[in-house]
């Protein structure tokens, strides 16, 4: 090997490292661009904001043969329970406005005592959550709670109409 | 040779490098898979009596324009309403309901308990009406009990029905009697009048 190879071969290796390293993060980049294609809704700001998106539903199954007409009223989720562990800042609840509502609901997650956890913005129908942040952690134990859901018109004043609770059991495990 | 090892580590370090961020991008996705993950996860194993429904709710009702009466006597108006267990999952019919209450948003055990609306440019302004868990007509309201004719002794409200199967309907009616106009100065309660019912509903053992 000559000397002037000699010298070449360091400045060679830091621009091989250099142009692996941007088709690395050229790579990197483009895995992440893909992985995120499921958009937030458009939100205001109002309290404690989780991840609310567009087509959410209740999960529920319908046994109808679906042929059932659209119903007057307002349709509201209800549960019997729902966990998490002590110390985490976030509940699985499947928490929205079913996409068949010509109504807005604002639904404030909260224990029997008034204590409030989550309250979110006006949803309109379609939107929902299926985790919601929480204002504090819980300790280990069992508690009453209940999501509030205030139905409102979706006009610029959001004009209440009347209201519906879901009581369930909240069951908090040691973390 | 030294080529060859040079294109061996290049290959390596692009390699590692975009792991590294893909890792780092799942890390970011991983977070929600996680949470979905979790959602399976618990709602499979961790909710043993994991019960789900949807009810319908009546979300605004209308007395329509009310009228003063000439005389003091009963002069009643009245709407009907439902309430649907639309959909319910997980529910043993023969132990289980799902319970629904009613109340009227101001409402407490201790304190008032009237279902009310009031006038809306002046709240101390208001008017009762009843409500009933079955259709009743206008001429047959003496011999029906509302329900707030009983004492409302929790905080979830009257007790109004328990459903144990998908599709089920309660009808009902609520009454306002326009005695209640008889002799005010037409002029000072004049205008829109609104109150807001709680439907309060929970999965209950049938007893």
């Amino acid at each position: 090997m000559d000397k002037k190879t000699k010298r070449n071969t360091p400045v060679m290796i830091v621009l091989v490292l250099l142009a692996a390293l941007i088709i690395g993060g050229i790579a990197g980049y483009v895995v992440y661009l893909m992985s995120g294609s499921q958009k937030p809704a458009e939100e205001k700001a109002q309290g404690v904001v989780g991840r609310i998106t567009d087509g959410w539903d209740d999960g529920i199954s319908d046994d109808t043969d679906g042929s059932s007409q659209a119903k007057g009223g307002t349709r509201i989720p209800g549960y019997s329970a729902a966990y998490m562990n002590e110390g985490d800042m976030s509940l699985v609840l499947r928490v929205g406005n079913p996409p068949e509502n010509t109504v807005g609901l604002i639904a404030t997650v909260r224990l029997e005592d008034g204590t409030v956890l989550y309250e979110s913005p006006v949803l309109k129908p379609g939107q929902g959550l299926e985790e919601i942040p929480l204002n504090q952690t819980l300790s280990k134990g069992e508690y009453n709670a209940q999501v509030y859901y205030q139905c409102v018109l979706l006009d610029d004043e959001h004009t209440p109409l009347n209201a519906a609770v879901s009581a369930f059991k909240l069951y908090v495990n040691q973390g | 040779m030294k080529t060859k090892k040079l294109i061996t580590l290049a290959l390596s370090v692009a390699m590692i490098s975009a792991a590294f961020v893909t890792v780092s991008a799942a890390t970011l996705t991983e977070e929600q898979q996680d949470g979905k993950t979790e959602v399976t996860a618990r709602i499979n194993g961790g909710v043993p009596d994991g019960i789900t429904y949807e009810i319908i709710i009546p979300d605004v009702i209308d007395f329509g324009d009310l009228t003063q009466p000439d005389s003091n006597t009963d002069s009643y108006k009245i709407v009907d309403y439902s309430v649907t267990l639309e959909k319910v999952n997980g529910l043993d019919e023969n132990t289980q309901q799902i319970s629904v209450y009613v109340k009227d948003q101001n409402a407490t055990p201790d304190g008032n308990q009237d279902f009310k609306i009031a006038n809306k440019e002046n709240s101390a302004i208001t008017f009762k009406y009843d409500v009933y868990d079955t259709l009743v007509s206008e001429q047959d309201l003496p011999t029906f009990h509302s329900l707030n004719y009983n004492t409302m002794t929790k905080t979830k409200g009257f007790y109004l029905t328990g459903f144990t199967f998908e599709g089920q309907e309660l009808k009902g009616t609520l009454a306002i009697n326009q005695s209640q106009l008889y002799g005010r100065d037409i002029l000072d309660i004049a205008g829109d009048y609104s109150g807001y019912m709680v439907f309060y509903s929970t999965v209950e053992d049938i007893t």
